[in-house]
């Protein structure tokens, strides 16, 4: 897209990458609270569903379909269910860990960041059941704010087609 | 191991008492995979999927995978995807464009009718049509194909009932959902996921099961995702079963007629009389006389449809969305859903945005109503899955008296074929059961086996 990536010494990167560890703090203690109050109220955060198709084919995810497709409005609700007694999904919680790696940053715009970064989400629920993996690459637009950086936009490009994973009660 | 005694199985569930293991248990799986996916209409993709010839898709019935492909001609196939020669998988993609598969490992080729039209060396390798009789060789095509609204099915049975005699009273239902308009609707999707759950808990709790919405989903009504607060409103719909399908309905408010209805549940005026103009008497007498919105469905086996209207922005409005999903066996303790959004194809734009986000919000892998839905059937599943779970028939009789009786008179004011109850009981659930039990006494289907080219 735009250019080259920042150089991983440039404060504009650093604060990328300290957001996106931060937010996964966040996340995997269970914040949400504090996580959606990362967002920006123009958000849309979209996951798109992946498929096979041959290499000539020119398109790898369906048109028109999403795992996720989500404004603020959409992700506040969500947050707000796990918030209630009665989100069972959730309820022990899962112990999630997001790996956030491979983390490029660009510069788009005077106040707006793209940032590129590589996620693997381990989700584990109950004692006995088989632990859950998601591979992903994320693109991210985030804004620089008086409040600091706010998520103006998230991608989520899953690296399956079929998700082994019973829902998508987490957030990416 | 132990030998599975069907007899005793069946003879539970007619009664109502269902073996919990049933949901658990290898030697149940292998029956279904003998006795009950090779005799039955299974879904497979809609007409909206592959609008353009050489347009596919590859979908599966059990572990039989098919293209299905709208040929030159526009004429949709349901081809078995291996090829005549050594068995490869001949499509590998999940969907696409193609006027012919060419099969990786020899090249043996095929026109997207199925047609055998390119085999490399066939002179110098067969000697032409004395070693390998080419002519007339195609794909398999499925035993039996169907369509109904768009919606193409396949029976692995070469003498299944055609389609539309085995949806029977049942089509009136799927109406609502894939036929609001002469357009038809279009389907997205679908999202795949894999969830630790047997097949039938899914099928059979679309059929009929009312009862678990007011705890379940408890927390879509805590957050005011939906208008009025459902745990109340749920008792009030009616259950109906119909041929070989059964489902819920909410009960609308009292006074309205058709149009209001309709629009009581977030449909836009635009589409309202293309819904009465497609709709028969009877179908919008169920909606503006007996006052009855279709919810959840289950089409036997594994096709499930689900209807309903949450709000999706803080405006306060609400706006319908229709899915279909399908419970696809991998094994007694694993099951793929595909789930797809459906929407009518002459909606309004901005309303196809709405629903399909109404959709988003309940349905589908990160659906807040399907979330829960999940947690419960896993762990169904987990339980079901030791010896313990053998001692125990599970109590499926809500709606019965002692003497197997409905504890109450059917719904003489329903316009729907079938035979419906009002208010909670189990029996979509039965209704399901049931056709399992009728397929899982036959005796296991034999094909008949044919050699491929040999010498006439």
């Amino acid at each position: 897209m735009t250019g080259r990536p920042l150089s991983y010494g440039d404060p504009a990167h650093l604060a990328a990458h300290q957001f996106l560890v931060e937010e996964a703090a966040l996340l995997d203690a269970g914040d949400y609270d504090g996580w959606i109050g990362l967002i920006c109220e123009d958000i849309r955060y979209v996951m798109p569903v992946r498929v096979t198709t041959a290499r000539g084919a020119g398109f790898d995810s369906l048109a028109g379909m999403g795992h996720f497709d989500e404004d603020a409005y959409a992700l506040r609700k969500r947050v707000q269910r796990l918030a209630t007694d009665h989100a069972w999904t959730e309820d022990p919680p899962s112990r999630t860990r997001h790996f956030v790696t491979n983390v490029r940053t660009f510069r788009e715009a005077p106040s707006e960041l793209r940032v590129e970064s590589a996620l693997l989400l381990f989700r584990s629920r109950g004692d006995t059941r088989e632990p859950s993996l998601i591979s992903a690459g994320r693109t991210d637009l985030l804004r620089e704010t008086p409040d600091g950086l706010r998520l103006a936009r998230r991608e989520i490009t899953v690296d399956e087609s079929v998700l082994r994973t019973q829902n998508l009660a987490v957030f990416l | 191991m132990t030998m599975l005694d069907v007899t005793s199985l069946v003879t539970q569930v007619r009664r109502g008492m269902v073996p919990a293991h049933i949901y658990g248990d290898p030697d149940v799986f292998a029956a279904e995979r003998d006795r009950l996916f090779p005799r039955s209409w299974v879904f497979l993709a809609h007409e909206s999927e592959i609008p353009d010839p050489g347009d596919y898709v590859v979908r599966r019935i059990l572990a039989d995978s098919f293209i299905v492909v709208r040929d030159e001609s526009g004429q949709v196939r349901v081809l078995f995807n291996m090829c005549l020669h050594r068995g490869m998988q001949v499509c590998r993609a999940e969907l696409g464009n193609a006027s012919h598969f060419r099969c990786p490992y020899h090249a043996w080729t095929y026109r997207n009718d199925g047609r055998l039209t390119g085999v490399p060396f066939y002179g110098e390798a067969y000697g032409g049509e004395d070693g390998f009789a080419r002519t007339g060789q195609s794909l398999l095509p499925a035993p039996a194909m169907g369509s109904y609204n768009g919606l193409i099915f396949a029976s692995l049975d070469p003498d299944a009932p055609p389609l539309r005699d085995y949806l029977g009273d049942f089509a009136f239902y799927l109406d609502f959902y894939t036929r609001q308009s002469p357009a038809g609707v279009e389907l997205r999707g679908p999202q795949r996921w894999r969830v630790k759950a047997n097949w039938k808990i899914g099928a059979e709790n679309f059929a009929g099961d009312s009862y678990h919405t007011p705890h379940t989903h408890a927390s879509v009504v805590d957050i005011g995702l939906f208008r009025e607060p459902k745990a109340n409103k749920r008792k009030e719909g009616a259950l109906y079963t119909a041929g070989p399908g059964a489902g819920t309905t909410y009960k609308l408010p009292p006074g309205g007629d058709f149009t209001s209805q309709l629009q009581y549940v977030g449909y836009p005026d635009e589409m309202i009389p293309q819904m009465a103009a497609t709709w028969s008497d009877r179908q919008r007498a169920l909606v503006g006389e007996s006052g009855f919105m279709i919810s959840a469905a289950t089409l036997f086996p594994n096709l499930s449809l689900v209807h309903n209207w949450p709000q999706v922005d803080a405006g306060g409005g609400v706006v319908p969305f229709i899915s279909l999903r399908q419970w696809q066996p991998i094994s007694e303790r694993e099951t793929e859903v595909l789930s797809w959004f459906a929407v009518d194809a002459s909606a309004p734009e901005e309303f196809k945005q709405r629903s399909y986000k109404a959709y988003l919000m309940c349905f589908g892998i990160s659906g807040m109503f399907e979330q829960d839905d999940v947690e419960n059937w896993v762990s169904i599943t987990d339980m079901a899955s030791g010896s313990m779970a053998r001692r125990m028939n599970l109590n499926s009789r809500m709606g019965l008296n002692p003497e197997g009786k409905p504890l109450k008179e059917p719904l003489a004011s329903f316009a729907g074929p079938g035979v419906a109850f009002q208010g909670y009981g189990e029996y979509g659930q039965r209704h399901w059961l049931s056709q399992w039990g009728d397929h899982l006494e036959r005796e296991p289907y034999t094909p008949p086996v044919r050699d491929l080219g040999a010498a006439r």
